[in-house]
């Protein structure tokens, strides 16, 4: 089955089966492998994309699910040569050391700073809590999401829900 | 012509960022993992469901039937030559064939693979190959393995494979001689490396010219090549392992898995097509390495000045079934102590024991984070038994500068008591240390050091860096060390950078080939900011004087008198600036000279041969020192642990880069915490029963301290720039800081990891019967908080 797909604001054409994740897709039919596998479960986050507004784990979003809606992932953040915002602010914080957890963790930064440019250590906290990152420890990361929410700040921020996982919010309405 | 970059002149001491960061931030960095090559076929590997069997036959003629499978191989397929980690200083060790024979010894233990067009063709392959065991009694617990009788694993006698006997000074004669002896016993848990990236191989055999290509992620390209070269029949140089970015390593990558060769094999069967083996998270957990559990017996006693007379004991090490790296991480898990305390009469024997359980190797640490929780969490209890201080007692037993162990280790630079004093005041010690108890909060510390490199698999531990100028005024620097993430590209090319006398935007640094880079034993032992940082100073240098000498001759001046500082190069007598760098090299490149600029370096430590049946030797050419502490807040109600802030001061030489040496510090702090309050990699009978993130829990965002880090420079005499390494130190005090600090905050001490709230639950409960019992008076609910 043929479905258009709609990813970092170019349509791309795949041939699908229907049962393929999104994940899949972009990694083994569309060659966009800035995306991770690591454990293809739901746990750890490295497959983090943004759909719509909102970070989701691409390994369990079925791609035919996502038709007709806005995907972005790693490879479309930056302007040519000029980073976003995100990532410069990974880059310049040290808060990037494998990488392999990175693209997942910007996006899901991306997402919450779209929101809300400056999250309070708490809101970071809760946010990141579904991307694991086993070099860093953390506070790098931390510290790139103030000096990155300080960058977007001076540009326009939408003021819209971005959330889809994980925000202060869902985790206190269930306990 | 470059783009000068002149933030990054003299880069040595500045936080330039990552020189493959944007690579990473932008997800266009290549790890082995994102790799597909045209009409690559996909390899599975086949496993043993029991933990210790014999094989009495393999029938594959139903899966080679199965359309799209390419190949099938058995060990049938291979040259039954094993491998192993430790060949140079436990022969005997090397226990480990590609594809196993006779015998299974683990749940998962690899007897097979196949490789198919698809993965769902490789997995149902798997499932027709009709395999036909005979089971064998199979022992799980340590303990148990070195009882006579138990099931025989290998040929070791007891299941032993390595006995380690350390003994100096007069053991005996010093607890005679002793004020005050205690005993304690230590138990530590298995734990698994997690990297973000699983293990992952390409393998491709060319059959025409029979040369191998693997594409690894590896931390120890080299020694991929030397084992695969052993155990194919092949020449060395036939064989050409490629390592691209690694995704996280922590010593799970340190040595090969059977994958590696099974991808080469497969690949061979296949008529040459590629075969990449992609390990599942759930394989990862399983069928990977994973840290020994260790138990760690230690009687030791002091005089009441203090001063620590004699260490003694027994470790035994939870080896699983097959040796890995175990010999010498039961050995530096010994050897350790040496490092941080002036002891003069010691005397442990360490064992490392075959089970049926998954392999135990190396992880970040070495041995030394069982033995640093177990030793430091001993020193806290021997100083409180005689009244002092932790602190103090530990800064009367710290080593010195410039002094040689017992064991004969030179420790030349060594800024462990100024760790001490800098953490001690950075956490408010003297205010907060046993005077929290009323809130439940309490402070603890643990030291410890580390060595530069450890010449685990080779005579020498050299490593080679190339710098090549080109034309342009690029600057390239070949080198063989393995950056896994933790930098090592960054920090070689600083000082390449450096030493060369241009900025750090002109390196472009290509690494872990080992059909082009020069040799480098890997990234372990925390060796490649020293030992292949040397390397690449030397190589720098030695580019530099060959521009050097082209200046020296147009210009008719001593090439003595002339350096390159910050892009230009000068002459030192009267500080003129002769021309800038590109000018220089305009010349080298010139009509006249067409000299080409190749720098070359090569570095082998100055140590002496340790022997590791005494453990006397000096294993390293420098050595790190560092001190942690913990405060934490414990609830009495529920157990739990906060930690409430980590400080870490840390004796790193120098620092190439302030900001990669804090992440390093930072990220093991944090596995730590992880280690010592929750991480555990479970065991039923030799299976995992934790092996997927959901039920093996990291440290995660949420409730992350705040860590503050204190770099102490004392320069070290060999190191590049002073530099010394310092990837594992930061891990190995964190878990008994934090068990002292719980003890200082709630009386109750916990000798078992991960110190969960059950175990301070029961502990507490149990100090409670025991003030009790003491004044039978006392109701319950006065003897709480």
């Amino acid at each position: 089955m043929k479905m258009t797909l709609n990813i970092n604001r170019k349509e791309h054409e795949v041939d699908i089966k229907g049962h393929e994740t999104l994940l899949e897709v972009l990694r083994d039919q569309l060659g966009m492998t800035g995306t991770k596998t690591s454990c293809n479960e739901s746990e750890c986050g490295a497959c983090t994309v943004i759909i719509g507004k909102k970070a989701t784990l691409s390994c369990i979003t079925l791609v035919a699910n996502v038709a007709g809606e806005e995907v972005t992932t790693i490879e479309g953040l930056a302007k040519g040569e000029e980073l976003h915002p995100v990532q410069q602010a990974f880059l310049d914080n040290g808060a990037a050391q494998c990488g392999f957890c990175i693209p997942g963790m910007i996006m899901s930064c991306t997402a919450l700073l779209n929101n809300n440019p400056n999250p309070t250590q708490e809101e970071m906290e809760y946010a990141l809590d579904g991307n694991i990152c086993r070099c860093t420890g953390y506070l790098k990361i931390f510290e790139a999401i103030r000096d990155a929410g300080g960058r977007l700040s001076e540009m326009e921020a939408p003021k819209e829900s971005t959330f889809y996982r994980h925000t202060p919010e869902t985790v206190s309405s269930k306990s | 012509m470059q783009t000068i970059n002149k933030d990054y002149v003299n880069p040595v001491g500045k936080s330039v960022p990552k020189i493959d960061g944007k690579g990473i931030v932008t997800g266009q960095i290549k790890y082995v993992f994102d790799v597909n090559l045209p009409n690559m076929l996909v390899g599975k590997m086949l496993r043993s469901p029991h933990p210790h069997a014999r094989i009495l036959s393999i029938d594959t003629s139903k899966a080679e039937k199965l359309p799209g499978v390419k190949a099938i191989v058995t060990s049938k397929d291979t040259h039954l030559i094993k491998y192993g980690s430790n060949e140079y200083f436990f022969p005997h060790t090397v226990d480990q064939l590609p594809l196993e024979d006779e015998k299974v010894r683990y749940i998962g233990d690899e007897i097979g693979a196949v490789a198919a067009v698809d993965e769902e063709t490789a997995e149902e392959a798997l499932k027709l190959i009709d395999v036909k065991y005979e089971l064998l009694p199979a022992v799980f617990d340590m303990e148990d393995a070195m009882k006579p009788g138990a099931p025989a694993i290998h040929e070791a006698m007891n299941n032993i494979a390595v006995i380690l006997p350390v003994n100096f000074g007069n053991a005996d004669r010093a607890l005679k001689e002793s004020d005050y002896i205690r005993e304690d016993i230590f138990r530590t848990q298995a734990a698994a490396h997690s990297s973000m990236e699983p293990h992952v191989c390409i393998g491709q055999w060319e059959n025409f010219s029979n040369k191998i290509t693997l594409w690894s992620s590896s931390q120890a390209p080299f020694k991929c090549r030397e084992s695969l070269a052993k155990c194919l029949k092949m020449d060395l140089n036939d064989v050409r392992v490629i390592k691209l970015a690694v995704g996280g390593g922590f010593g799970s990558k340190l040595e090969m898995l059977p994958m590696d060769f099974a991808a080469c094999l497969l690949s061979q069967k296949a008529g040459g097509l590629p075969v990449k083996i992609t390990y599942t998270r759930e394989e990862e957990f399983s069928f990977s390495r994973r840290k020994h559990g260790m138990i760690y017996k230690l009687k030791s006693g002091v005089k009441k000045d203090g001063t620590l007379m004699v260490m003694t004991g027994e470790v035994i090490a939870d080896g699983g079934a097959y040796c890995s790296y175990g010999p010498t991480v039961i050995a530096a898990a010994i050897m350790r102590t040496f490092m941080v305390y002036k002891i003069k009469n010691f005397r442990i024997n360490g064992y490392r024991v075959y089970t049926n359980n998954p392999i135990s190797g190396a992880i970040r640490g070495f041995g030394g984070v069982q033995s640093g929780f177990s030793v430091e969490s001993h020193i806290d209890m021997l100083a409180k038994g005689i009244g002092m201080d932790p602190v103090e007692f530990r800064m009367k037993n710290a080593t010195d500068p410039n002094m040689v162990t017992i064991n004969k280790m030179y420790l030349s630079s060594n800024g462990l008591k100024e760790c001490i004093t800098k953490a001690t005041e950075a956490a408010d010690w003297k205010n907060k240390h046993g005077k929290m108890r009323n809130m439940s909060r309490g402070i603890g510390i643990g030291i410890a050091a580390d060595v530069m490199g450890s010449k685990m698999y080779k005579s020498h531990e050299s490593a080679g860096s190339i710098v090549k100028v080109e034309e342009d005024g690029s600057v390239y620097l070949f080198t063989g060390a393995a950056d896994t993430g933790q930098g090592s590209n960054t920090a070689l090319s600083q000082i390449a950078a450096h030493e060369l006398g241009v900025s750090y935007s002109r390196i472009r640094c290509k690494s872990g080939d080992t059909e082009i880079t020069p040799f480098d034993t890997g990234s372990f032992a925390s060796r490649v900011t020293f030992i292949s940082g040397n390397a690449t100073k030397r190589a720098a240098n030695d580019a530099k004087k060959q521009i050097l000498s082209v200046v020296a001759e147009e210009f008719k001046a001593a090439i003595e008198d002339l350096d390159i500082i910050a892009e230009q190069v000068v002459n030192k007598k009267d500080n003129s600036v002769i021309m800038n760098f590109d000018k220089a090299l305009d010349l080298c490149y010139s009509f006249n000279y067409g000299r080409q600029i190749i720098g070359r370096g090569s570095y082998n430590p100055k140590t002496t041969p340790v022997d590791f049946r005494t453990a006397e030797g000096n294993v390293s050419g420098s050595y790190g020192f560092e001190a942690q502490i913990a405060e934490v807040e414990v609830d009495r109600e529920t157990g739990q642990v906060k930690i409430i802030k980590m400080w870490d001061a840390h004796d790193i030489g120098k620092a190439i880069n302030p900001q990669a040496v804090i992440g390093q510090i930072e990220g093991s702090m944090a596995m730590g915490i992880g280690y010592t309050l929750y991480e555990d990699l479970k065991f039923k009978n030799g299976r995992v029963v934790n092996a997927n993130f959901a039920n093996y829990r990291l440290p995660k965002s949420l409730g992350t301290p705040p860590m503050e880090t204190i770099l102490i420079e004392t320069i070290d005499p060999e190191g590049p720039f002073g530099a010394k390494g310092m990837g594992e130190a930061s891990l190995l005090p964190t878990s008994a800081a934090i068990a002292n600090a719980i003890e200082d905050a709630v009386g109750v001490r916990i000798k078992e990891l991960p110190i969960t709230p059950d175990k301070i639950l029961k502990a507490l409960k149990e100090k409670e019967e025991q003030e009790r019992l003491k004044s039978p008076e006392t109701p319950v609910s006065a003897a709480r908080g």
